[in-house]
């Protein structure tokens, strides 16, 4: 058998030389000892997980255990974790990562997350696992530190690229995977060129919308594991795609993707409670919101314009703040022949029944709820105006909240929750601030406006409900009385069992019907109708769609809140 | 390694470092770390530079080391000790760093009259790794009797049933080797070759298969393209330090041995 053998050569010459000059040399018990600690760091199986045993102040969970064994018993370490959300995968690549470590097959890591994420991902490293994992914060790091943690956008950038590519990573993970699905995008090919010895990449929803995105993420991680393109389109895509290549599919993905379900781990989860507020226009707001509804019929061409009419009305059961700026906003834009895009006399009318608004039902709804909870309150809001304006109303009752935004800059992220989970009782974020970060030591959410994405309202529940919480959670849905707001709540949301679900479920569901953009889908509707009847029957049939592919996904699953009661 | 292994070990290792150990006890253990244990462990190498430049009075730390945390009083500072914790490995690491050469004399119970002649060995502690993108590792320990030749195994476990001192005992005298230290340790290295080539290696052989399997898929990824990009290289370099099947031999420690010839365990 010609496997090539490589001797140590150092030590060698370092004995001979102190043969030569008689010293100096070791003592008997140090040896010893030099010998007995080898006895336990070697590995003595190919086969099985020695992280374990280094790591007696973590529990993992058997499905973490379980994965991290796939990974690198079956996987040959290149692996797409999949897991739903809140089942830890940053434990299960932890795990791995050690294992390699521990194994002295890996020494180099580059873990690319977030921007938010990186602090985080960072700490977990060191405490859980007490891996050197460094925050990737001046350009030296690349090239002293052997596990850095990185945001890809950094990464990607003139001059981190260049210093990136000289080095030799033994171990790439990226988080959030899913936004590599587009081969045509800068992430995408920056990725594709680093050096892949080991990889992980961790995503909650491998697929979004497409079939070809699953391609493109396998093929960053093995490529030709799909074939090439053209072979791949020919034998997949959407128009020739029979149940039966379908399966072949699933089976060769499988090959480098671990999902598990919650249903699957037999973990029992803290109950989610949902409740429905339903809230009650004062006159000024139920004024403005008429008179946006109205100009819906007029032949203005600005107001036929569904985004705009759509987006005020939204944004009129939200508050008036929003909707003052978004008017602001109109008068100062043109169109491209130099004309103001909507008729100035109707912008002045609206902005002049935002001022006679004098309150805001919601605001004093959730300051009510806020008080009675009396305990840490996340609420989500789609607006930014909403959210300052939020922060300013709860200031003014005695109420401390910090707010919370994708846009901001990681550290501020951090203060932020920090300040969240140690000094003030309200954290209010708009749907940016939504995606990667855990509060699990808050169980209350206020859903103060709604997502027209399915989707984000999923991401924001996921914040909360998730591993590591303890106690049940409550969510709180403001839903104005007689708007598109309780439309899309009473007709779609609660049909469909949305607040119910298991957390990662509907996603699976919206991929199998191929609807494509939802949020779309409903917009057209609600716009499009003539009466609410119309609005009535196309919700009813997008939702019996819905709970359709549902009942196929094997059996259907059980759902969240009824799974433990 | 238990809890109670590891705080053996590491009475063990700063006792025989010469640190003075001001409390001891099963939960935890105190040690007064000297000059020379503190610049191996505490990673302060400003304070002692300056500490040398100005030529102070050195103030060596104290370490505190936790080995049962339900035991030790819950007021207690200091560092958990466990088997993954970092400190523990740096002093793995320490111990096998100042440890890696010795000579020793075997010291007779009872002494039978004349001069005792004692045979020169070398001992050699390895490390075999058999490695692609999994390992496993094998233990060695070899003692080669450089007079006749004669390989043992199981050295240093036969080693540690003997009286060993680091001066040659009174009225003992070593016997001349007749091959030379280097020679001697080619024949170590020809002896663990032949332990290697004996090995089963179907490892190794399913490794290519791996290697072999995911470069037909890499090259049928990339058929189409008439000129290969940059990735394609990449990607197959990748590959091949992932799969490619090898065995590294590490030497933890080693040395001259002067055994009688009772212990001559030919």
């Amino acid at each position: 058998m010609d496997v090539a053998i490589e001797f140590e050569q150092n030590w060698q010459k370092d004995f001979l030389k102190r043969v030569d000059e008689d010293g100096p040399w070791a003592s008997w018990e140090l040896y010893k000892l030099a010998y007995e600690v080898e006895k336990h760091l070697v590995i003595p199986e190919f086969e099985g997980l020695q992280a374990p045993k280094h790591l007696q102040q973590l529990t993992p969970l058997p499905h973490q255990l379980e994965v991290a064994k796939q990974v690198v018993e079956k996987m040959n370490g290149k692996a797409i974790l999949a897991d739903e959300v809140g089942l830890g995968k940053t434990i299960e690549a932890g795990l791995i990562l050690k294992e390699y470590m521990i194994r002295g097959l890996v020494k180099k890591v580059l873990i690319l997350v977030p921007a938010s994420l990186v602090s985080q991902w960072a700490a977990e490293l060191n405490q859980k696992f007490y891996i050197p994992a460094v925050e990737q914060k001046k350009s030296y790091v690349w090239e002293q530190c052997d596990v850095v943690v990185s945001s890809i956008d950094t990464a990607k950038r003139s001059p981190h690229r260049e210093i990136i590519y000289e080095q030799n990573y033994d171990l790439v993970i990226i988080d959030e995977a899913h936004k590599l699905k587009n081969s045509k995008t800068k992430n995408y090919e920056f990725v594709q060129n680093l050096k892949k010895k080991f990889c992980l990449l961790l995503t909650a929803t491998p697929i979004q919308n497409k079939i070809e995105e699953i391609f493109n993420l396998v093929s960053l991680l093995k490529p030709g594991h799909l074939g090439n393109q053209a072979y791949f389109d020919e034998a997949f895509t959407a128009k020739n795609r029979s149940l039966q290549d379908d399966a072949h599919l699933k089976e060769l993905v499988n090959k480098v993707m671990i999902r598990n379900r919650r249903g699957d781990t037999g973990i029992e989860w803290t109950k989610r409670h949902v409740e429905t507020v339903p809230i009650d226009f004062s006159d000024g707001e139920r004024q403005l919101y008429d008179a946006i509804s109205q100009y819906r019929q007029s032949q203005s061409p600005f107001m036929t314009n569904m985004f705009s009419i759509m987006t005020l009305q939204r944004e009129a059961c939200s508050s008036r703040e929003a909707v003052y700026m978004t008017l602001r906003n109109m008068l100062g834009k043109k169109d491209e022949e130099g004309n103001s895009i909507a008729p100035q006399e109707l912008i002045q009318d609206l902005m002049q029944k935002v001022e006679q608004v004098q309150r805001n039902s919601k605001a004093e709804k959730a300051l009510e709820l806020i008080q009675k909870i009396n305990d840490k309150v996340i609420i989500f809001t789609e607006y930014r105006a909403t959210q300052l304006y939020l922060q300013w109303y709860l200031q003014q009752h005695g109420i401390k909240s910090v707010p919370f935004r994708g846009g901001f800059k990681r550290g501020k992220k951090d203060w932020m929750k920090q300040l969240f989970q140690n000094n003030v009782q309200v954290l209010i974020a708009t749907e940016a601030g939504g995606e990667g970060i855990n509060l699990q030591f808050c169980n209350h959410i206020i859903n103060y406006d709604l997502p027209w994405n399915p989707m984000r309202l999923e991401q924001r529940i996921g914040r909360i409900h998730r591993l590591g919480q303890e106690k049940d959670v409550h969510i709180f849905n403001f839903a104005t009385k007689d708007t598109v707001e309780e439309h899309i709540l009473k007709l779609l949301y609660e049909k469909i069992n949305l607040f119910e679900r298991v957390v990662g479920q509907l996603d699976d569901i919206l991929t199998r019907l191929e609807i494509g953009n939802i949020e779309d889908h409903i917009q057209d509707i609600l716009f499009n109708s003539k009466s609410d009847g119309e609005i009535r029957i196309k919700m009813e049939n997008l939702s019996s769609i819905i709970s359709y592919a549902d009942q196929m996904t094997e059996g259907g699953e059980q759902h969240a809140a009824t799974g433990n009661s | 390694m238990q809890q109670q292994e590891i705080h053996n070990f590491l009475e063990n290792y700063f006792t025989t470092n010469e640190c003075e150990i001001l409390e001891n006890n099963r939960a935890y253990m105190q040690v007064q770390l000297t000059v020379d244990m503190d610049k191996q462990l505490m990673n302060r190498p400003f304070y002692w530079h300056y500490l040398e430049k100005t030529g102070g009075v050195p103030n060596p730390m104290k370490l505190t080391l936790i080995t049962d945390q339900q035991q030790a009083p819950d007021d207690l500072k200091g560092e958990l000790i466990h088997f993954g914790s970092p400190r523990l490995h740096q002093i793995f690491a320490s111990t096998k760093k100042l440890a890696g050469f010795i000579r020793l004399y075997e010291e007779m119970q009872s002494r039978p009259p004349g001069n005792i002649p004692l045979h020169p060995w070398i001992g050699l502690n390895v490390n075999i790794s058999y490695q692609c993108d999994r390992k496993r590792d094998v233990m060695m320990s070899l003692g080669l009797h450089l007079i006749s030749g004669t390989i043992v195994e199981n050295f240093q476990e036969r080693l540690e049933q003997l009286t060993l001192t680091p001066k040659i005992p009174d009225l003992s005298f070593t016997m001349s080797p007749l091959i030379r230290p280097q020679s001697g340790l080619n024949r170590l290295q020809q002896y663990i070759r032949g332990y290697v080539n004996s090995d089963d290696h179907s490892w190794a052989e399913a490794a290519r298969k791996r290697w072999e399997a995911d470069l037909a898929l890499l090259d049928h990824f990339y058929e189409d393209l008439e000129e290969k990009p940059e990735s394609y290289f990449t990607e197959k370099e990748a590959l091949r330090e992932q799969y490619e099947p090898k065995v590294k031999v590490d030497i933890i420690n080693g040395g001259l041995f002067y055994l009688t010839q009772q212990s001559t365990f030919a």
